[in-house]
């Protein structure tokens, strides 16, 4: 398998997000809160000329409001024209995986649910493999 | 071969663009060659690539038009209405065949043969009443420019790239500030210096350039028309000569798109609702070809579309009788409506002014869509009415989408944007007009006797107030819904032309934002929608403007034409004065640095010129001194404030005429007294300003000679005098000839006072009369004399 795999921590969870969504990985800096937005969405930071949404992905999944401050590492993506910043606890490797990717076994924790349906593992163990479109995509009802 | 299928569609699609106005042209004179001509590539390109390409549908069609043109060409058949309508239709067809293609979809065949019977035949069949019809008669004037323009050599590029390339220059400027910061942070090289200054001017000219590429020539908006105005006035039975001005005005390619259909839609209205038909028009005593006139033109960072006719235009009454029985405004309110408030009704939703609704217009979609468009672009519309002689629609809007004035204001901490558009009026809450009332939660602010809905900012948007103690700034905001309500915020801080650009979904469900802009701090800003936040307030929609107008209504009228509108404000020294507000051109802060005092008068120094100051600022502190700029056409004065009280209305003729200085009389206002200032005195007690009177000119006669060039010259010029070599000028026009002693020039001059200058320190003999070429004081003094002279 040549698909390339980041493999991150969201909120204690490991999961591993396909590099192809993926722009860049960077240490936020300064966070412009935006007022009366849904709880997840940490504000708004500017990356040379490009201005970044960031979604707080732990607070999105659990259902928290968002904490990412400066410092925070997030990834960086395009969604549908617009670029957005997914924090993360940390990031650890890029690599591919020779299993490729693998149903989903055992109870997942609701929180979860809406964004990840597969893992992949790699030496450290299974990591859940989610799409940073959900991550959009699913905070456009709440949002509403 | 796909590439190449689609580039031939979107080639056809931009020629047949091109072409709608040209074929129109071309049925008004048809024996116009190079239209035709035209035309004729059209339809030969396409026939040629559709045999490459494998469409044999584009081939039969353009087929067919090919040889019917080519009979016109070859004199074997007249150009006639019928004929045209065919090939028009011809050109529709493909036109609709090409958007087939590209969208996947089929277009009936069976009908293709219908046009070009039609087109063979000569007979219009599809096309009904086309030969009852007079013909339109049309002159666009842009045809020429147009045909200049073809020249220019131009590349196809990606919309992307361009998005990307202005991206890049906008990382570069921010680069570039950051890189300025640090510079201007750690030591000064002059060298260093200019070179980043260079590179800096670099960065700004290539920022502008980029946004050009981004502009459009407003041609694209107008090629469509004539096209329609024709095909209109046929249907319609309508005479109409078009005339469109000013096609090469360029504005941003996204507004273009913006303003199609509005402009559309104005256009049909006129030509369907405004222009009567020719019977009518000579019953009216006008010519029977109605006049349509569209023009563009810019005005500062605005552009102007003009859509004017000279047909019935508006009858407010029936407007009014319509509004009342759809139930959009009450009887005994539509009584008491303005001219202007009764022509505002063509915005409401749902009305239609012509009497039947006709399959042109009228359908529903009005002007209150039109106006939503337009407003949402930034833009203003405006009806200028002259019932039974025309109309005059404006629109405004602006030259980009991205690039808007706006206000920077501080809440919670926060800054926010504001679109200046949509601002009325800026408060202080300390402001003696103002008066904030609450009730059971609701708070009102009354502003000159008009009541609005008031919010904090901070409350709106959930934030926490700033423990600043001072004064707040309320905002008075009118949305695109027209209810203007006043907004509190902690403070307005600056005033930026501001690039805005789309926020994410998720910021944008929240309703409350326009878009966002990076200012050149590097911190992301939020624009604030400004009827976003009176609808996510829920304030009532209460007009509190009109409800003013209805309750003072008659009263005011009766007294109006003895007041006029006068600045209240508190001098330097402290008095409470009034000024007539129509002398106040604006009124500025300006640093103290700029005042200064000569020959016993204040100057100060406002857009690189001097303007004399009424009062000294003998007291003044450092910082920022509020002034008024006063003008009186001519002449501009600084009128240094304490600050701003009110604007009042006061009369004409103060109650008590007493002339003291620049004091003209005492006006009372609701109580109080206050000094009137006189504005003959005011302007009369400014010095003159310096009368342009022509310096004296001196002649040099001998122009070769370097000591003259060199020395002389600069010497004169110095002194204030003007100095002209000889042979520029006669010795004529000079009032005084500086010659060398020897020269022969000076025997050639009678009438004009002449300086002889000579070269040895003293005098040659008793009767020479020149001066010694180094002796200053002589010579000005010579020169001092002639003038003398002149003057008497």
């Amino acid at each position: 398998m040549s698909q390339l795999y980041l493999f991150a921590r969201i909120g204690g969870t490991d999961v591993a997000i396909p590099t192809g969504e993926i722009e860049a990985v960077v240490k936020l800096t300064e966070i412009s809160p935006v007022p009366r937005v849904p709880a997840h969405v940490a504000g708004l930071s500017a990356l040379r000329s490009r201005v970044l949404t960031i979604i707080d992905t732990a607070a999105l999944v659990w259902g928290r409001p968002a904490t990412a401050g400066p410092g925070s590492f997030a990834i960086i993506t395009d969604i549908a024209g617009h670029s957005y910043g997914m924090t993360v606890d940390s990031v650890s490797d890029i690599a591919s995986v020779p299993a490729g990717e693998l149903p989903l076994c055992g109870q997942l924790d609701p929180a979860w649910m809406p964004f990840a349906h597969k893992v992949v593992e790699n030496e450290h163990g299974p990591h859940l493999l989610i799409s940073l479109t959900s991550f959009v995509e699913q905070a456009q009802p709440l949002a509403a | 071969m796909d590439e190449l299928l689609a580039e031939f569609i979107s080639e056809t699609q931009e020629t047949m663009e091109a072409l709608a106005g040209e074929i129109v042209a071309w049925e008004a004179d048809p024996m116009d060659r190079e239209r035709l001509d035209a035309i004729f590539r059209f339809f030969h390109t396409v026939k040629g690539s559709c045999g490459f390409l494998n469409l044999p549908r584009f081939e039969r069609l353009s087929h067919a038009a090919e040889d019917v043109l080519s009979d016109i060409r070859a004199g074997k058949r007249d150009p006639d209405a019928a004929t045209v309508s065919a090939v028009l239709a011809i050109m529709d067809r493909i036109g609709e065949l090409a958007q087939a293609v590209l969208s996947g979809a089929s277009v009936p065949s069976e009908s293709d043969e219908l046009l070009i019977e039609a087109l063979l035949n000569g007979d219009a069949g599809g096309e009904p009443g086309t030969e009852k019809a007079a013909s339109a008669a049309i002159a666009p004037a842009n045809v020429e420019s147009k045909r200049a323009a073809g020249g220019m050599r131009s590349i196809r590029l990606p919309l992307s790239l361009i998005d990307q390339l202005m991206n890049g220059v906008s990382d570069m400027v921010l680069a570039r500030n950051e890189l300025s910061r640090k510079l201007r942070e750690r030591f000064s090289d002059p060298e260093l210096e200019s070179a980043f200054e260079r590179l800096s001017s670099c960065v700004a000219d290539m920022r502008d350039s980029i946004s050009k590429t981004r502009m459009q020539r407003i041609d694209r908006l107008f090629v469509a028309i004539p096209r329609m105005v024709r095909d209109l006035g046929r249907d319609l039975g309508k005479k109409i000569a078009l005339t469109i001005e000013g096609g090469d005005v360029e504005m941003d390619r996204e507004m273009v798109e913006m303003v199609v259909d509005p402009l559309t839609h104005i256009v049909r209205n006129a030509i369907d609702h405004g222009i009567e038909s020719p019977a009518d028009r000579l019953k009216a005593g006008k010519s029977e070809t109605g006049h349509l006139r569209v023009a563009a033109h810019q005005s500062g960072n605005q552009i102007v579309i003009e859509i004017a006719d000279d047909g019935r235009g508006i009858d407010t009454g029936k407007l009014v009788a319509k509004a009342v029985a759809a139930d959009i405004i009450s009887q005994d309110k539509a009584a008491t409506l303005s001219e202007a408030a009764k022509l505002d009704l063509i915005f409401a939703a749902g009305l239609s002014t012509a009497s039947a609704v006709t399959a042109v217009s009228g359908r529903g979609v009005g002007m209150d869509v039109v106006r939503s468009n337009v407003e949402k672009i930034g833009g203003i519309i405006a009806v200028d009415n002259q019932p039974g002689k025309g109309l005059r629609i404006t629109l405004r809007v602006p030259l980009t989408l991205t690039i808007i004035p706006g206000l920077i204001i501080r809440a919670g901490g926060q800054h926010f944007a504001v679109p200046r558009a949509a601002v009325v009026e800026i408060l202080h809450d300390n402001n003696e007009t103002l008066s904030i009332s609450s009730v059971g939660g609701a708070r009102v602010a009354t502003i000159r006797n008009v009541r609005h809905a008031m919010i904090d900012l901070e409350d709106l948007l959930c934030l926490e107030r700033a423990q600043e103690a001072g004064k707040r700034t309320i905002i008075v905001i009118r949305s695109t819904s027209g209810v203007p309500f006043a907004l509190g915020v902690q403070a307005v801080d600056n005033h930026e032309e501001l690039v805005i650009r789309p926020a994410s979904p998720l910021v944008m469900a929240s309703g409350l934002y326009a878009g966002m802009t990076l200012p050149d701090n590097g911190q992301p800003m939020l624009l604030l929608d400004a009827s976003g936040l009176a609808s996510a307030a829920m304030l009532p929609m209460i007009d509190g403007e009109a409800e003013a107008k209805e309750h003072r209504g008659p009263v005011e009228d009766n007294s109006a034409d003895e007041l006029v509108s006068a600045l209240m404000f508190t001098e330097r020294s402290g008095e409470e004065r009034l000024l007539k507000l129509s002398l106040v051109e604006r009124v500025e802060d300006i640093a103290i640095s700029h005042f200064a005092q000569s020959a016993g008068r204040w100057f100060v120094r406002i857009d690189g010129k001097l303007l004399p100051v009424v009062h000294g600022l003998t007291d003044a502190p450092e910082g920022i001194v509020t002034a008024l700029r006063l003008s009186e056409g001519d002449r501009e004065l600084c009128y240094p404030v304490a600050h701003i009280m009110d604007i009042v209305q006061m009369p004409v003729i103060p109650d008590v005429a007493c002339r003291s200085g620049i004091v003209g009389g005492i006006t009372v206002i609701e109580g109080r007294q206050y000094e009137v200032i006189d504005p003959f005195q005011l302007f009369a007690s400014m010095p003159e300003e310096a009368v342009k009177v022509r310096p004296v000119r001196c002649l040099l006669a001998d122009r070769d000679d370097p000591w003259m060039q060199e020395i002389l010259a600069p010497l004169i010029r110095q002194a204030g005098y003007e100095a002209v070599m000889g042979g520029d000028v006669k010795p004529e026009e000079a009032d005084i000839v500086l010659c060398l002693a020897q020269s022969p020039a000076v025997k050639s001059i009678v009438d004009r006072p002449v300086v002889k200058l000579r070269n040895a320190q003293r005098p040659q003999g008793p009767d020479d009369d020149s001066i010694y070429r180094y002796d200053r004081d002589a010579l000005i003094a010579a020169i001092e004399l002639a003038k003398r002279e002149r003057a008497a």
